[in-house]
C-alpha cells in the first residue's frame, strides 16, 4: 500500500468582494497506488476546488493557501513555483474535465492537441510523438485513428470527444488521473463505455484516479474507496463497501436516501431539507447538523473529529462518541446495513457484532 | 385512468424536408396521455424526446400527424383566441434554470407575465397576492418577489419555472429535463414538489428525461424512444421488470446502481438495430404484447415475444 498523494490538514480560503469564502476547512486524504478514489458532494461542497488546488488551477491572485500541504513524491505542491509545476502539471498529474465540448480548443486538429503534452514533457521528435498520439487514439478505441488525427473538435460526438480528453490525459502515462464529473455531461450508455475505458486503462498503466461526481451509481461502479464532502471538509470515508452499506454520518445517509433505486416503491423520495452551508460564514460545529434530523446539541457547539469505525473507515459525526445516544439510521441505511457483515443490523450468519 | 387528455397521432417533425441534410427528429410516433398521469419519456440525446414536447406544444409546427388535445387538435390552424387559450391549459418547465429566467426582470414580473397575457388579474395588488400564492405554493416566500433570477441557486430557480408554470393554471404541463442540472439532494425536493401539486391540482404530466432511476420514480408509463422512434410503452413497473425492445434492455443494462455488490456483477447489453434483420416489405409497427405494454416489433418478432412473456 504505497502512498502516491498525501493531502494535510488543507485549508484554502477565495477572497470575494463579498469577504472570505473558506471553500476547504482542513481536508485530510491519502492516495494510493493503483486505486480509485471517489470524492462526493453537492455543488459547492469543496470537491472540485479540493482537486483543483492539487493540480494548481485556482487562479492566484484571489484563492490562498491558508494551511496544510499536498505531497507528491516528497514535494509540497502547495510551495512549487509556477515552472516546477508546470513539469508536473499534465505529466505526473493530470486531468480530465467535465465537458468536453469545452475543454478542447475548437481551432487545433485533436491530433495537435494530444501531440501537445508529449512534445512539452518529453524529449522526442514531431514524427514519434505523431506515432504515440495514433497510439492513444486506438488505445481509447478511436476507429480510423490515423485520419481522425487530421480533425477538428465538431467533427466528434461527445462521447468521442471525452475518449479524447482522456487521450491527451493519458499522454505522458501520468501517476495520478484526476477526473472532474467525466461523465456528467454523457448519455447514460456513453457513460457506461467511458467507465468501462477509463477501468481498462487503469489496470493497463496502473495509474492512480480521483474521480469526483455526485452520481452515487457511478461511484458504486467506479470506486475502491470514497470520500464524501460536505461544507468544505471531508465527513467520511472508506472502503466503497463501507460507504455503501456501513455509512456513519447523517449526511451520508441522506445523499444515499435521496437517490431512487429502481426497486423503490412508491412512497415519497428522501429529500434532504434545505441548502447547503454558506462558506462566507461557515455554521459553527457539525456544518450538516441545521439540515440533519440526527443533529445533538453539541453538533453546533464543536466541530466533531473523525471517529474510527475500521481501520479504513472514518466519519466526522458525533453519533460515533461513546455517549451519544444510539439512533436508527433511516429505514433505506438500515435496509442497506443488513447487508454488511461489521454492521449492528447485520442478519448475515456470518457472526457480525458491533 | 380511462379519460385520454391528449392523443398523439403519427406525428412527424422533419427539419430540413427535402434538403439533403434532412432530419426526421420525430418519425410517426402515437400515443395517449391520460387524464391525471405522468408519462414518462426517455431516450438519449438526439433521440427526438425534447423535440416531441416541443411539437406538441407548438413549440414547433408538426410536420405532419395530430395533436388532440380534448377532442381539439392543437395543430390546426385556429384563431389567435383558441390559441391563447389552448397556451394557458398546456405549460412547459425548461431543462435549464439559468437560461430560461430573463436575468433583466424580477421574480415578480416573471411570474406575473402569464397573468398579464391572460388578463386573469384586475389590479397590481391582485396580481402581486397571486405571484405571493404561487411563491409559497413552491416553498419560496413573500420576500423573494422583489429579486433577480441570479439572487437564486439553482434549485430555487427551477422552483420560479414551476411557479411560473402554474401561474395560469394549467392542466397539463411538459417538464423537459426539469431536474437534470441540480444536485442529487436537490433533485428529491423538486421531483416530491412536482408530485405534491400533481396531487394537489389534478395535474397531468409529461416528463422528458434520461435520468432513469427518477423516470421510474415519478411516471405512472413510460415510453422509450430511439432514433426519432418510440420503440417501447408500458407502465413503469412492467418497463423495468419487463422490457422487451432488445434497445431498451441496453438502455436499463446501462444505468449503474448505488449498490457495490451489483455493480460488481452487472452485464452490459449492448444494442445494434442490424441484429432485427427485418425482411423487405416486412410491417415493423407498435404492437400490443401483452395488456397496455406496446412494442415497435415485427409479426414475426411479436410472436417471439409472446411466447418468452407467456412462459414466464
Amino acid at each position: 500500500m504505497e502512498k502516491i498523494l498525501e493531502v494535510k490538514d488543507l485549508e484554502l480560503s477565495f477572497h470575494t468582494f463579498a469577504g472570505e469564502v473558506k471553500a476547504i476547512r482542513g481536508v485530510n486524504f491519502d492516495l494510493i497506488k493503483g486505486e480509485t478514489l471517489a470524492i462526493v458532494g453537492e455543488s459547492g461542497s469543496g470537491k472540485s476546488v479540493t482537486t483543483k488546488s492539487i493540480m494548481r488551477l485556482l487562479p492566484e491572485h484571489s484563492s490562498e493557501f491558508k494551511n496544510g500541504h499536498i505531497l507528491f513524491n516528497g514535494k509540497d505542491l502547495t510551495k512549487l513555483t509556477d515552472k516546477e509545476m508546470q513539469k508536473i502539471r499534465g505529466k505526473d498529474i493530470s486531468m480530465i474535465f467535465q465537458d468536453p465540448m469545452t475543454s478542447l480548443n475548437p481551432t487545433m486538429t485533436i491530433g495537435k492537441q494530444i501531440m501537445e503534452p508529449i512534445l512539452k514533457h518529453r524529449n522526442v521528435s514531431k514524427s514519434v510523438a505523431h506515432k504515440e498520439a495514433v497510439d492513444l487514439l486506438r488505445l481509447v478505441g478511436m476507429p480510423k485513428p490515423e485520419a481522425r488525427m487530421k480533425q477538428y473538435p465538431h467533427q466528434f460526438s461527445g462521447g468521442q470527444r471525452q475518449r479524447i480528453v482522456i487521450a491527451i490525459a493519458l499522454a505522458c502515462n501520468p501517476q495520478i488521473l484526476i477526473a472532474d464529473e467525466p461523465t456528467t455531461a454523457l448519455d447514460v450508455t456513453i457513460q457506461a463505455q467511458i467507465l468501462e475505458l477509463m477501468k481498462d486503462l487503469q489496470k493497463k498503466i496502473n495509474t492512480s484516479i480521483i474521480f469526483i461526481t455526485h452520481d452515487l451509481g457511478v461511484v458504486a461502479n467506479v470506486a475502491d474507496r470514497v470520500a464524501v464532502m460536505y461544507g468544505g471538509k471531508i465527513v467520511e470515508i472508506g472502503t466503497v463497501d463501507e460507504i455503501f452499506y456501513n455509512p456513519q454520518h447523517p449526511y451520508t445517509w441522506g445523499l444515499l436516501s435521496s437517490m431512487p433505486s429502481l426497486d423503490t416503491a412508491d412512497e415519497k423520495l428522501y429529500a434532504i431539507p434545505g441548502t447547503p452551508p454558506d462558506l462566507l460564514s461557515p455554521p459553527k460545529g457539525d456544518a450538516f447538523a441545521l439540515r440533519s434530523d440526527y443533529a445533538l446539541k453539541i453538533d453546533l457547539e464543536e466541530t466533531p473529529p473523525f471517529f474510527k469505525v475500521s481501520d479504513t473507515h472514518y466519519a466526522a459525526t458525533w453519533l460515533l462518541h461513546p455517549d451519544a445516544p444510539q439512533v436508527d439510521p433511516p429505514l433505506a441505511i438500515m435496509e442497506r446495513m443488513k447487508k454488511y457483515p461489521g454492521s449492528r443490523y447485520y442478519e448475515g450468519t456470518e457472526g457480525g457484532t458491533y | 385512468m380511462a379519460e385520454k387528455l391528449l392523443e398523439i397521432k403519427n406525428l412527424k417533425q422533419y427539419f430540413n424536408q427535402g434538403k439533403p441534410n434532412e432530419v426526421r427528429a420525430v418519425d410517426d410516433i402515437s400515443f395517449d396521455i391520460y387524464k391525471g398521469e405522468t408519462l414518462g419519456l426517455v431516450g438519449e440525446s438526439g433521440c427526438g424526446k425534447s423535440t416531441t414536447g416541443r411539437t406538441i406544444i407548438r413549440l414547433y409546427d408538426a410536420t405532419d400527424g395530430q395533436v388532440i388535445y380534448d377532442g381539439v387538435n392543437v395543430h390546426d390552424k385556429k384563431s389567435k383566441k383558441d390559441l391563447k387559450e389552448f397556451n394557458r391549459k398546456m405549460q412547459m418547465i425548461f431543462q435549464d434554470p439559468y437560461a430560461s429566467l430573463n436575468p433583466r426582470m424580477k421574480v415578480l414580473d416573471i411570474i406575473a407575465e402569464g397573468l398579464d397575457i391572460h388578463g386573469l388579474v384586475k389590479n397590481p395588488k391582485e396580481r402581486k397576492e397571486r405571484v405571493v400564492e404561487l411563491l409559497e405554493t413552491v416553498g419560496l416566500n413573500r420576500e423573494h418577489a422583489d429579486r433577480y433570477a441570479h439572487e437564486f441557486s439553482g434549485g430555487q430557480r427551477q422552483r420560479l419555472g414551476i411557479a411560473r408554470a402554474l401561474a395560469v393554471n394549467p392542466e397539463f404541463i411538459i417538464a423537459d429535463e426539469p431536474i437534470s442540472a441540480l444536485d442529487v439532494s436537490i433533485q428529491a425536493q423538486v421531483v416530491n414538489l412536482l408530485k405534491e401539486l400533481q396531487e394537489e391540482k389534478g395535474l397531468t404530466y409529461l416528463f422528458i428525461a434520461h435520468d432513469l432511476s427518477m423516470v421510474k420514480y415519478i411516471s405512472d408509463r413510460i415510453g422509450v424512444m430511439y432514433f426519432g422512434k418510440l420503440v417501447e410503452l408500458a407502465t413503469a413497473e412492467e418497463l423495468y421488470a419487463n422490457p422487451m425492445h432488445p434497445y431498451t434492455q441496453s438502455l436499463l443494462s446501462a444505468i449503474p446502481l448505488p449498490d457495490p455488490n451489483y455493480e460488481r456483477t452487472r452485464v452490459r447489453k449492448s444494442y445494434d438495430p442490424a441484429n432485427h434483420n427485418y425482411q423487405d416489405g416486412e410491417e415493423v409497427a407498435m404492437r400490443e404484447v401483452t395488456p397496455g405494454h406496446f412494442v415497435y416489433c415485427s409479426e414475426k418478432e411479436m410472436k417471439s415475444l409472446k411466447a418468452i412473456s407467456s412462459s414466464k
